[in-house]
């Protein structure tokens, strides 16, 4: 077992740094050069500056040479200089990937605590009115682009109705709670602000209402079809013979089968919950990865880009690996392949 | 407004003020009551400050941190609001030239304290000076022809040029040129000896604090979050208006404009036109206007290898005949834009509408079919033109670009919209590879001679285009021109020049729009390139 | 509650465990299984014949550029009003649905035929060529589309062939494995083994006997995928990528519209329009997997 697993986090930590490579390689096709972008007008046009200043970042460098430097400075825990924000990658990301993670993690929450409840009482009472609506409800979750779920949500709920905060993590005049976390939530329970807490769980409902609403589709669907599935089954018409009161034929037999498959779905989609925030961020102007990353790829920021690339592919990577683990928790003959 | 002066101070309201730890940063400050006053006290701007790596002068300051550098510091000369040809005293009372005539020799104020409380010196000056110039950054291209800053006495400070007829006053009022405290500086790292730039390491410590003689100083700076300036006690200007500004970072318009019109902010700098108009039948706000020295133009390639009929003039000016600028001025913005005839802004020396309506281009559809006569293309050519997806003054490039596009239509002329991220415009461009763009221009001081070299050194280089001699002198003979009147003409032939040549032909010269709550009586604007006068903005 | 109005007896049975009340029409069952679905084959049907016809439908040209007709509302003139620089949001619209339909389709289609051939060939070979195939879809897999779109982007330019370019790098891998999967459970199957045994070559074997048969939910999957496909090229194009302009588009008429809250009808119909067609691609796939189900035929 723990072969298995050292061996997939090698093959995981591989995977990401060939990313990496790729992504090296394909943005060293593209002509722009942020260090133009960097300088002004009247310092990009004198070569000898901008000759200078490409030679302070290392982009004179032959690329395999830049390449390495970036896995040598990796392997010291150095991401780089971003060259937009003019700070270490490393503090921009730990900056930023609280406020994706607080968001993504909500929205998971809530397609979690919605979804597999919906599900079940869908699957237990097929055709009814609730599975009717559960099953509309999911395919308008999946169905609707984030980005104009997001724009419809402001306009009504903010723009004309005004009982939704606006963008952001907190209004305009609130100041965060000192940073423990970089959840606001937790960190202004930590220092007792009750009212930044309050405030900036106000700012979290649209987003990650707005955000939950594919998966939550995808998980309500999943879970009313493994439970049906389940619900099928012989042990469990077995149970009911045996004279089991309905309820504990639920709970007990069906449930923990019928939620193995949904499990693992719901891994899959808190990967893609974190690693796919950038819509979501940008019209929410919530400073997460997401919108961090577009910026970064929009100002051929390579630093900041590789550094993305890699965390986004880690973690992808790693959740898939959990995912996988939880199969073999199941099936042991998993492991023999 | 009587509501907003009697506020009983709640925890939250003043932990809003303060700010999370405020309690304990104020030690040393009067008593917390004199700050149950409240929100009245403190100036709430929201603008977008994605743009702002850095606040230390010396650095590039792009487009927002000039704001705050200018309400923190103070430059030897300065200019007020509406008026960029004439300079009014900063820190220097009075200037002239130097007795060899190869400087100017400026007399410093009296009794200037900086917020450190150490007193302004013509030291302080040079330190200042010279560490912009050694540092070697964008700033210092601007001082490429002052050879040495040298310190006469505690109140006289001269600078020494190489030419001492080109320009140097009206870059001197520019953010990048500050005078910073010396003491302070080099004890967080500053260096301004002639190996600065590999040893200077104030900057970080600037970026969080300011070390001036303005009336506010900066406390804090959070990333695309939020900048907070507190007043500076020793201002040499009498008492600042506010206790405290907050310069709150929103990402989009609309949100800035709820946030206006709930009262939340007192300041929103980046609505849109529409929004504009509809704050205009709310009671509670005003709109302060006023008109920028930046414009929005399209650049044309005369390189044969790129675009055959882009290279022959009158094809040009048969672009410059048929773009409908009125209709971008009036559908596009709101009618909150102005146009020069060329290269240099409306108020400007020598340049203002009547000048435009004489010497420049407007839409006149026969024109410009009989310049696609003379150039031999009567039937149109094709053209391709970059551009950055973003947005610009209120709307976006593709928005203008796909206005221009069909404008040329009508005419035959077809041009292919060819958008890419910024960086890679702005590669593009200052490589000179591509056949047209549309791009955006702000002076890094208002100086004529700034656009003027621009336009036929780097930018003609990137237009592959060789201006002729005379144009070259007499960029320069303007440039040195003393006298105002004579700098006017010379300037003004310059634009007839120019207009002929149409390699560059200017769309519009936006018009500042800030929403502004009747809280605030005074919101002053400026185009000299820091965009509000926060020293002067006063509460009703 | 159980009612005897049984057809047979396992319905009876059914209907007791199920605890709920059996249908009493054949027709009546049929429009509540497969209802939705021609719903949504009808949704999607419509939608192509205006992609087809849109030049015909529509009232104005798609880039009939009038800045002094901006930004008006919904009228008589203009059914759903015009954007920013004065065109109308209807022709938009429907010259749109060309783009994203095409785009999806072929996307889909081209994914889907790399994908399952991938899988379906490491599946069959077994071995280190399964592995090699299949740590090469994790690469994939892992690596962050928008970067990847953006990085494409930036190099080759925008513009619909580009675009759809990034998204084919990405989109194969989820074919792969589900073709991998599915090849995998029938592989081992006895028909396999005969059909070795009589001397099937294994492309013949993996073409006409294992695909047919792994082929149901792959349908399923590459059905509800076009719609997946639409929300994630209007998605780029939201962001910048995509389309070249002045090319109708409706992601990019989202992000046109976006901060326009006072003029909502900009981004708002053009965000419907992908809502209705991914939806009817959805009720499709949806109902399709029902229709090949073989549980749920019991009913």
């Amino acid at each position: 077992m723990l072969r298995y697993v050292s061996n997939r986090l090698l093959t995981a930590f591989g995977l990401a740094l060939f990313a990496t490579l790729v992504v090296f390689l394909i943005t060293s096709l593209v002509p722009g050069d942020p260090i133009i972008a960097m300088l002004g007008d009247l310092a990009a046009s004198k070569p000898e500056i901008v000759a200078e200043y490409r030679a302070k970042w290392g982009l004179d460098l032959p690329l395999w040479k830049q390449y390495w430097i970036f896995l040598t400075r990796l392997f010291h825990g150095d991401l780089g200089m971003s060259i937009s924000t003019q700070r270490p990658v490393l503090a921009d990301i730990m900056q930023y990937a609280p406020a994706t993670i607080e968001l993504g993690t909500i929205a998971f929450v809530l397609s979690i605590v919605i979804g597999i409840p919906f599900g079940i009482v869908a699957a237990i009472k097929r055709d009814s009115w609730v599975d009717h609506c559960a099953r509309f409800v999911s395919l308008i979750g999946v169905s609707s682009p984030v980005f104009w779920l997001a724009f419809i949500a402001l306009t009504v709920f903010y723009g004309w109705l005004q009982i939704a905060p606006g963008p952001g993590r907190l209004d305009p005049i609130d100041f965060p709670p000192p940073t423990v976390t970089g959840s606001f939530l937790i960190d202004s329970l930590v220092a007792g602000d009750w009212e930044t807490f309050k405030a900036a769980l106000y700012h979290l409902v649209l987003p990650s209402l707005v955000l939950c609403a594919a998966t939550l589709g995808l998980i309500t669907r999943m879970t009313r079809a493994s439970m049906l599935e389940t619900l099928g089954q012989d042990y469990v018409r077995v149970a009911r013979a045996k004279g089991l009161k309905e309820r504990a034929v639920i709970v007990g037999h069906a449930l923990p089968n019928a939620l193995i498959p949904v499990i693992t779905l719901a891994g899959l989609a808190y990967a893609n919950l974190l690693t796919g925030t950038v819509m979501t961020e940008t019209i929410f102007s919530w400073p997460g990865l997401g919108r961090y990353t577009f910026r970064s790829a929009l100002s051929l920021d390579l630093p900041a880009i590789m550094g993305m690339t890699l965390i986004f592919a880690i973690v992808y990577l790693i959740i898939n690996l959990l995912v996988d683990l939880s199969y073999a928790l199941v099936d042991p003959r998993v492991l023999k392949r | 407004m009587k509501q907003d002066q009697v506020i009983s101070v709640s925890r939250r309201d003043l932990l809003r003020l303060l700010g999370s730890g405020g309690v304990a940063s104020l030690a040393g400050w009067p008593a917390i009551s004199a700050l149950a006053q409240g929100r009245k006290d403190t100036l709430v701007i929201g603008i977008d400050t994605s743009d702002s790596t850095e606040f230390d002068p010396v650095r590039d300051l792009h487009y927002t941190p000039p704001m705050t550098v200018s309400a923190c510091y103070d430059c030897l000369v300065t200019m007020t609001p509406g008026d960029y040809i004439n300079l009014k005293p900063g820190l220097a009372t009075s200037w002239a030239r130097t007795p060899d005539g190869q400087g100017w020799r400026f007399t410093l104020r009296d009794n200037v304290k900086f917020a450190s409380g150490n007193p302004m010196t013509a030291h302080d000056v040079k330190f200042s000076l010279d560490r912009v110039r050694y540092i070697q950054f964008q700033s210092s291209q601007y001082l490429t022809n002052v050879t040495s800053v040298n310190v006469v006495d505690d109140r006289t400070v001269d600078i020494m040029l190489k030419n001492p007829n080109e320009p140097l006053l009206t870059i001197l009022a520019a953010p990048s040129f500050v005078v910073t405290d010396r003491k302070v500086v080099a004890e967080h790292g500053g260096d301004a000896s002639p190996d600065s730039k590999q040893k200077d390491k104030g900057t970080e410590w600037l970026n969080q604090n300011s070390a001036g003689t303005g009336p506010y100083r900066l406390t804090q700076w959070v990333r695309n979050s939020q900048i907070q300036l507190v007043a500076n006690p020793n201002y040499w200007g009498g008492k600042p208006a506010f206790q405290r500004i907050v310069i709150r970072h929103f990402e989009d318009g609309s949100a800035q404009l709820l946030s206006l019109r709930r009262g939340d902010i007192d300041a929103a700098f980046n609505l849109l036109p529409e929004q504009v108009t509809s704050l205009k039948s709310d009671s509670n706000v005003w709109i302060a206007r006023h008109i920028s020295l930046d414009f929005v133009y399209l650049a044309l390639s005369h390189s044969p290898e790129l675009n055959k009929a882009l290279a022959n003039k009158s094809a040009r000016q048969a672009i410059g005949w048929a773009i409908d600028y009125d209709g971008i001025r009036d559908g596009l913005l709101g009618g909150s834009a102005t146009r020069p005839a060329n290269f240099i802004p409306v108020g400007s020396l020598g340049s203002s509408e009547d000048t435009t309506k004489e010497i420049g281009f407007r839409q006149d559809l026969d024109r410009a079919k009989k310049a696609l006569a003379q150039a031999g293309l009567p039937d149109g050519f094709e053209f391709e033109v970059i551009y950055g997806n973003s947005m610009v003054a209120g709307t976006s490039y593709h928005v203008i670009a796909q206005k221009v596009q069909a404008d040329l239509a009508r005419v035959g002329i077809k041009m292919k919209l060819n958008p890419m991220p910024q960086v890679n415009v702005r590669t593009l461009y200052n490589g000179g590879k591509m056949q047209s763009v549309i791009t955006y221009w702000n002076p890094p001081a208002v100086e004529n001679a700034l656009w003027g070299w621009a336009t036929v050194q780097r930018v003609a280089k990137r237009l592959n285009w060789k201006p002729t001699e005379t144009l070259v002198k007499l960029v320069d003979q303007a440039s040195m021109e003393q006298d105002q009147k004579k700098q006017a003409e010379l300037w003004r032939q310059y634009q007839i020049a120019m207009v002929d040549e149409a390699n560059l032909l200017v769309l519009f010269q936006p018009i500042y729009q800030v929403g502004v709550r009747k809280s605030i009586k005074d919101f002053p604007l400026t185009a000299a390139g820091w965009q509000a006068d926060l020293r002067g903005v006063r509460p009703a | 509650m159980t009612e005897s109005v049984a057809v047979s007896d396992a319905v009876q049975v059914a209907a007791a465990e199920y605890n709920i009340a059996p249908s009493s029409t054949k027709g009546q069952r049929w429009r509540r299984r497969y209802g939705l679905a021609a719903i949504g084959a009808a949704i999607i049907v419509i939608w192509m014949l205006v992609a087809v016809f849109a030049p015909w439908i529509a009232p104005y040209k798609p880039d009939l550029v009038d800045v002094t007709q901006r930004l008006l509302p919904p009228s008589s003139l203009h059914w759903l009003g015009t954007d920013a620089l004065g065109r109308d949001v209807l022709s938009r619209l429907l010259y749109g649905a060309r783009v994203s339909l095409f785009v999806s389709i072929i996307v889909v289609l081209l994914g889907a035929a790399f994908g399952i051939f991938v899988g379906g060939v490491a599946a069959y070979a077994g071995g280190w060529v399964e592995h090699g195939l299949m740590r090469f879809t994790d690469l994939v897999l892992c690596f962050p589309p928008i970067i990847l779109a953006m990085a494409i982007a930036a190099a080759l330019g925008i513009g619909t062939v580009n675009t759809m370019i990034a998204m084919l790098v990405v989109w194969w891998p989820k074919f792969a494995r589900l073709a991998r999967g599915l090849v995998l459970v029938q592989r081992h199957q006895e028909y396999v083994e005969a059909a070795h045994v009589i001397g099937y070559g294994p492309g013949r074997v993996l073409w006409k006997h294992i695909m047919p048969n792994a082929l149901g939910p792959l349908i399923v999957l590459i059905t509800l995928d076009v719609g997946h496909a639409i929300i994630v090229f209007a998605g780029l194009s939201f962001l910048g990528l995509g389309v070249v302009p002045p090319t109708p588009e409706w992601g990019a008429m989202v992000s046109e519209g976006r901060e326009l809250v006072e003029q909502w009808w900009c981004a708002t119909f053009a965000g419907l329009a992908i809502f209705t067609v991914v939806m009817g691609f959805n009720f499709l796939g949806d109902g399709i997997r029902d229709w090949l189900d073989p549980r749920a035929r019991r009913r």
